[in-house]
C-alpha cells in the first residue's frame, strides 16, 4: 500500500482501518496553493521590488526636508509638503487636469459612442476590417503621433493655413489648451472606441425589436433600451480616457504652453533642474495616486476588466 | 482486431487481497466543499460505501447537484475525498494524481484538445505513457476503426459532429486499455435520436472490451437500459444500490420510486405480519415483518395493475380495491386511467393497460375494480 | 485590449432588422465614422509626407526628398538611441512574458493566502500614471545606487540597465493581464484531461496549456514590445547622460524645437510600430487558417 496513506497523527479521529485520515486533503490542497504561489512569485518578488519598494521610497521622500541647495535632507520628517498641496498655484494646476481630463472624456464619448454604435451593425465581415483600422493608431508609436499635431497645428502648418485661406488670420492653436484636449483625444480615443464597441455589440438586439414592438419611437428605444444597456461601456470607456488624461505628461509637453501646465508636467518639474524639490513633488505623486486609484476602482467595480 | 483492454483489466494487482475483488471501492468517502464566506461547508458526497465489480456496467443515477460528478471526480483523482478511502483493484488512490492511476475519463463536455486533431488527441496517453511510436500507431488505428471513426484522423475535433467528437472521448479513453472507464453524462449533449444509437453501441462496446464502466447520468431511462447495476443518490448519500430491476421493481424509499418511472404511493397501517389496511379501508396484502399499527407507504407501478369491471369476478390471489374512472389519456402504445378510490379519504391510482386487442377499454365513469399481484407492491422504508 | 480578440464576429444582424438605424440616421453615422477615421489617419499621412520635404523650415513645401532620412541614418547619437530602444525592448519583453505568463497562470488556476494583495500588486502597474511610475524608479534607483556606493564604493550609473529594469516592472502587469483574459477563456478541464491521460503536470502545461494561451502570449509580448518602444517619460526620468532611448531624444529635441530631422525619425518610429503590429496580425490570422 502506498505510504501516502499512512495516518501522521491519529490522536484526533482514529481512523478506520484503510481509511484516510481527515486532513489529508486539505494537505494535498495547501501543497497546489504552495505550488501556485512559488510559480507566481519571481514576478511577485520582481514587482514587490521594483514597484512597491520604489513607492514606498516615494512616501518616505513625501515626508523628507528640502535644503536650500535644492538637495533632499532625509530627516526632521514632516507635512509640509502635504500642506503646499492647497498652494492657490497647485489648486489651479489641479483644476486645469480636472478640467481639460473631463472635456477630453466628454469629447471622446460625443464622437466615439455614435462612431462605435456603427462599427457594432455592420456585418461581421465589415466590422473585423473597421476594428482593425482603429486599432492600427492604437498600437503605432504615440509619441509620434501626438507631434504629428505638433506639425498640424503649428503656425506655418497647413491647419493654419487652410484657415487663413478661408479668411481666418491670426489664429493661433498651438500652446493653447485647444490643442492638448485635441492631441489627448488623438491619442486616447480607441481607448473610448473599444468598450463602447465591446458593450454596444453585446447588446442583445431584440431588446431593441421588443421595445419598437412595444410602441417605442426609434429615439425613446434607444433613450430607455441601448443607452443603459450599454452604460457600463460608457463608463468603462470614460474611466479609461479620464485616468491617462488627468495625468498626462507628453501631450501638454509638446502641443501645450505655459498656461497648460498639468499635474504631470508639476509633478516632473520638481524633479529636474536647480529649482527641483523632490519631498513636494513626492508629496503631488502620492496625491495624484491616490485620486487614480479611486477611479480605476470605480472602473473595476463598473465590470470593465474584460476590455 | 485483438481483444483490447482484457487482459490488463482481468489482471490481479499484486497488492488485492481476496476482498479486494472489486473494481473500485468506496469506503465512507466525505467530499465537502469550503462554502461561501461564513457560510457550512456544502457536503458534496456523504459517507458513501460502494463496491463496483470488475467488469460491470455500474450506473451512478440522481439529480442535478446530487453529487454524482464529485465521487466520479475522485475515483479520477481531480478531487481528493475529505474523508474515506478509494481503492482500485485493491490499491488506495485516495490521494494519488489523476496521471498516476489506472483509470481514465469520458468528459461531460468532451474535453477534447482543440489544437490537436482526431489521431493526435487519441494518441496523447499513448506518448504520455511513452508506448513505442509502432505501437501507438497500431493501438489507435484499432481504436479508430472500434469507434468507426476512419477518414477523421486528420479532422481536428471543431469540424467533428458532436457524435463523433463523442466518438473521440471514447477512443482517446479506451486506447489506453484502462482498467476502469469512468463516463460523466457522456451522451447528455446529443439530441435524442443519436442518444438512444449511442446507448445501444456504448453497452456493445462495454461487453467487447470487457472493461469496468463506470456511467454516470440522471436519465432514469439511460440507466435502466444500460447497466447491470445501479446507485440511485440524492442529497450527496447513496440511498439503493442494485440491479435495474431490483431498483424498478422494488425501490427501498419514496425518493427512489419517485425518481424512477412512475409509481403511485399509498398509504396504508399494518394490521398484522403481513397485512395492512389502506385508507379506504380495503386490505391488503405486504411483506412480512411489519410491525403492527405502524403506518408504511406501499409503493406500485401503474402497469403491475390491472383494471376490470367492478362486477367481474374476484381472483382470491390478487389484492384488489374499487373505484370509479376519473380520466381516460390514450398514449399510443398503452392507455392511462385515473382512478378514484373510497370515499372520505379517497386517493387517486394510476392504472396503465398495453393497447392490444383484446384489452379491455374504459370509459370516465366506468365503476372498476384495480387488483394487483401483492408481490408487486413494495413496503418503502420511509 | 488583446489584439487577437478584435475579430470576435456576433450575431449578424439582418438586412431589414429595426436594430439597424433608419436610412438617415445611418447616413449620419457612417458620416461620423469616415469623420474618425480621417481624424485617426490624417495626421499620420501628413506626418509622413512632410518628412520627404526637403526644406528646412517644416511647414515650407520645396521639393520631395530622402534628404532628412539620410542624415538621420548618419546621425550617431540618433542611432544609438535607436540600438538602446531596441535592446532595451527586447530584453524587457522577454523577461516580462516569462515573469507575466508566470504571473497569470498563479492567479487564474491556483488558490492561496494573500492572492488578493498579489492581484492588487499586479494590477497597479497599470493605472498609475507614467509620471508617478517615473518618479518612483527614480528615487528608487538614486537611492539604491547611494546605498551600494556607501557599502561596496561601487559607483553605478542610469542607463540602458535601469531603462530596463524599469520597463519590465510594468511590462509584467500588461502580459499578466493579456494572459489572463485567455486564460480565463480556457476551459480547465483540458487539464484535467491531460492529467487523465497520464500527463505529468509539466507535460500537461507544455502540450496543452501552452499553446492553447500562446495567441494571448504572442499578444501580450506584442504589447510590452510596444509599450517599451512607446514610453518617453519613465526612460527619460531613469536613464542617464550618456544612454537615451529614441523616444526620449525626440522629445528632448521636440521641446527645443521642430526639425525636419525629428519628422523623419517620427515617421521611423511610427512605421515601425505599424509594421509590428500589421505583421503580428497576419501572422495570427494566417495561424488560425491553417
Ligand atoms: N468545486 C466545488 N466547490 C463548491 N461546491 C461544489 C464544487 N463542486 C461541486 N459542488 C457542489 O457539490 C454538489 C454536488 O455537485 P456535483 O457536481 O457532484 O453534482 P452532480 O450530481 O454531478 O449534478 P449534475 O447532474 O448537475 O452534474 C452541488 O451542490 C455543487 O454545488
Ligand atoms: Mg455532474
Amino acid at each position: 500500500m502506498s505510504t501516502i496513506v499512512t495516518p501522521p497523527d491519529l490522536d484526533e479521529q482514529p481512523a478506520r482501518p484503510g481509511r484516510l485520515p481527515p486532513g489529508l486533503e486539505v494537505k494535498a490542497e495547501k501543497a497546489a496553493s504552495r505550488r501556485g504561489l512559488f510559480i507566481g512569485l519571481p514576478a511577485y518578488v520582481y514587482l514587490i521590488l521594483f514597484f512597491a519598494l520604489p513607492l514606498a521610497i516615494v512616501v518616505v521622500y513625501s515626508f523628507a526636508t528640502r535644503s536650500v541647495t535644492g538637495l533632499t535632507v532625509l530627516g526632521d520628517w514632516n507635512l509640509r509638503s502635504y500642506g503646499r498641496l492647497t498652494d492657490p498655484l497647485v489648486l489651479r494646476i489641479a483644476w486645469r487636469s480636472t478640467w481639460i481630463a473631463t472635456f477630453t472624456t466628454v469629447v471622446s464619448l460625443v464622437v466615439a459612442y455614435p462612431f462605435a454604435y456603427y462599427l457594432a451593425t455592420r456585418p461581421p465581415k465589415v466590422r473585423a476590417i473597421l476594428l482593425v483600422l482603429v486599432m492600427i493608431p492604437f498600437w503605432s508609436n504615440f509619441l509620434a503621433r501626438t507631434f504629428a499635431w505638433r506639425l498640424l497645428l503649428s503656425s506655418d502648418g497647413p491647419f493654419v493655413r487652410l484657415m487663413e485661406f478661408v479668411g481666418y488670420t491670426d489664429l493661433r492653436l498651438l500652446f493653447t489648451p485647444t490643442a492638448v484636449v485635441l492631441g489627448l483625444v488623438y491619442g486616447y480615443l480607441p481607448f473610448m472606441i473599444l468598450p463602447l464597441y465591446a458593450s454596444i455589440e453585446r447588446l442583445d438586439h431584440s431588446l431593441v425589436e421588443a421595445a419598437r414592438d412595444l410602441y417605442a419611437s426609434g429615439w425613446e428605444a434607444f433613450r430607455k433600451v441601448t443607452w443603459p444597456l450599454t452604460l457600463p461601456g460608457v463608463i468603462a470607456g470614460s474611466i479609461l480616457v479620464f485616468i491617462p488624461s488627468f495625468g498626462a505628461y507628453v501631450t501638454p509637453e509638446i502641443l501645450g504652453g505655459t498656461g497648460t501646465t498639468m499635474l504631470g508636467n508639476y509633478i516632473g518639474r520638481q524633479f529636474v533642474g536647480t529649482a527641483s524639490d523632490w519631498p513636494f513633488g513626492s508629496a503631488l505623486s502620492v496625491a495624484i495616486l491616490f485620486v487614480m486609484t479611486i477611479a480605476a476602482m470605480a472602473y473595476f467595480r463598473s465590470g470593465g476588466k474584460n476590455l | 482486431m485483438t481483444e483490447l483492454g482484457t487482459t490488463t483489466a482481468r489482471s490481479a494487482p499484486s497488492a488485492a487481497t481476496a476482498a479486494d475483488a472489486s473494481a473500485v471501492s468506496l469506503h465512507g468517502v466525505t467530499k465537502r466543499f469550503p462554502g461561501g464566506k461564513g457560510t457550512q461547508p456544502v457536503v458534496a458526497v456523504d459517507d458513501i460505501d460502494l463496491d463496483i465489480v470488475d467488469g460491470e456496467f455500474f450506473s451512478l443515477l440522481g439529480p442535478s447537484g446530487c453529487g454524482k460528478t464529485t465521487t466520479l471526480r475522485m475515483v479520477a483523482g481531480f478531487e481528493y475525498p475529505s474523508a474515506g478511502s478509494i481503492r482500485i483493484f485493491g490499491e488506495e488512490v485516495g490521494l494519488k494524481p489523476p496521471n498516476r492511476r489506472p483509470v481514465n475519463t469520458v468528459f461531460q463536455s468532451y474535453a477534447l484538445f482543440p489544437h490537436m486533431t482526431v489521431e493526435q488527441n487519441i494518441a496523447f496517453g499513448l506518448e504520455m505513457k511513452d508506448v513505442s511510436r509502432k505501437e501507438i500507431a497500431q493501438r489507435v488505428g484499432e481504436v479508430i476503426e472500434l469507434v468507426q471513426l476512419q477518414g477523421r484522423e486528420k479532422s481536428k475535433p471543431r469540424h467533428l459532429s458532436g457524435g463523433q467528437q463523442q466518438r473521440v472521448a471514447l477512443a482517446r479513453a479506451l486506447v489506453n486499455r484502462p482498467k476502469v472507464l469512468l463516463l460523466d453524462e457522456p451522451l447528455g449533449a446529443l439530441d435524442l435520436k443519436l442518444r438512444q444509437a449511442m446507448q445501444v453501441e456504448l453497452k456493445q462496446m462495454q461487453e467487447h472490451v470487457g472493461i469496468t464502466f463506470v456511467y454516470v447520468t440522471h436519465d432514469q431511462e439511460e440507466a435502466l437500459t444500460m447497466s447491470d447495476r445501479i446507485a440511485v443518490m440524492d442529497g450527496g448519500q447513496l440511498l439503493q444500490v442494485g440491479t435495474p430491476e431490483e431498483i424498478y421493481d422494488h425501490p427501498r424509499t419514496r425518493f427512489v420510486a419517485d425518481f424512477i418511472g412512475e409509481t403511485n404511493l399509498l398509504e396504508a397501517v399494518v394490521v398484522d405480519g403481513t397485512t395492512a389496511t389502506l385508507t379506504d379501508g380495503t386490505r391488503v396484502r405486504v411483506d412480512n415483518g411489519q410491525t403492527s399499527g405502524t403506518t408504511v407507504t406501499l409503493a406500485i407501478r401503474p402497469e403491475k395493475l390491472g383494471l376490470r369491471h367492478i362486477d367481474s369476478e374476484r381472483n382470491a390471489a390478487l389484492d384488489a380495491v374499487t373505484g370509479r374512472v376519473e380520466r381516460v389519456t390514450f398514449l399510443g402504445n398503452a392507455i392511462a386511467y385515473e382512478v378514484r378510490v373510497g370515499q372520505a379519504q379517497a386517493f387517486d391510482l394510476e392504472v396503465r393497460q398495453g393497447n392490444a386487442p383484446g384489452i379491455e377499454h374504459f370509459a370516465v365513469g366506468d365503476e372498476v375494480r384495480v387488483r394487483w399481484v401483492p408481490s408487486s407492491a413494495s413496503v418503502l422504508e420511509d | 485590449m488583446s489584439l487577437v480578440d478584435t475579430t470576435g464576429a456576433g450575431p449578424s444582424l439582418a438586412e431589414d432588422s429595426v436594430a439597424r438605424p433608419r436610412r438617415t440616421v445611418d447616413r449620419i453615422l457612417a458620416g461620423n465614422a469616415w469623420l474618425v477615421f480621417a481624424f485617426l489617419y490624417l495626421p499620420i499621412l501628413v506626418l509622413i509626407a512632410l518628412s520627404f520635404n526637403d526644406n528646412t523650415r517644416v511647414g515650407v513645401w520645396t521639393e520631395f526628398s530622402f534628404r532628412w532620412y539620410g542624415e538621420m541614418f548618419g546621425h550617431t547619437r540618433i542611432m544609438s538611441a535607436l540600438r538602446t530602444s531596441i535592446l532595451v525592448a527586447l530584453m524587457s519583453t522577454a523577461v516580462s512574458t516569462v515573469l507575466g505568463t508566470a504571473a497569470a497562470l498563479s492567479m487564474e488556476r491556483f488558490r492561496y493566502r494573500g492572492q488578493r494583495a498579489f492581484d492588487g500588486l499586479l494590477y497597479l502597474p497599470v493605472i498609475i500614471p507614467d509620471i508617478t511610475m517615473a518618479v518612483m524608479l527614480l528615487l528608487f534607483f538614486v537611492q539604491a545606487f547611494d546605498i551600494v556606493l556607501l557599502v561596496t564604493g561601487v559607483g553605478l550609473s542610469r542607463g540602458v540597465g535601469t531603462i530596463t529594469l524599469a520597463h519590465i516592472a510594468f511590462n509584467i502587469s500588461f502580459v499578466a493581464l493579456v494572459v489572463r483574459a485567455r486564460l480565463a477563456g480556457l476551459d480547465s478541464r483540458l487539464e484535467e484531461a491531460a492529467a487523465d491521460l497520464y500527463a505529468s503536470r509539466w507535460q500537461a502545461f507544455r502540450r496543452v496549456t501552452l499553446p492553447l494561451i500562446a495567441p494571448g502570449v504572442a499578444g501580450g509580448a506584442l504589447l510590452a514590445l510596444t509599450l517599451s518602444l512607446d514610453d518617453v517619460v519613465i526612460a527619460e526620468f531613469v536613464s542617464g547622460a550618456g544612454t537615451t532611448t529614441l523616444p526620449v531624444y525626440v522629445f528632448g529635441a521636440v521641446r527645443r524645437g521642430v526639425s525636419p530631422l525629428i519628422n523623419a525619425v517620427s515617421v521611423l518610429m511610427l512605421v515601425g510600430s505599424i509594421l509590428l503590429v500589421v505583421g503580428a496580425l497576419a501572422i495570427s490570422r494566417r495561424r488560425v487558417e491553417t
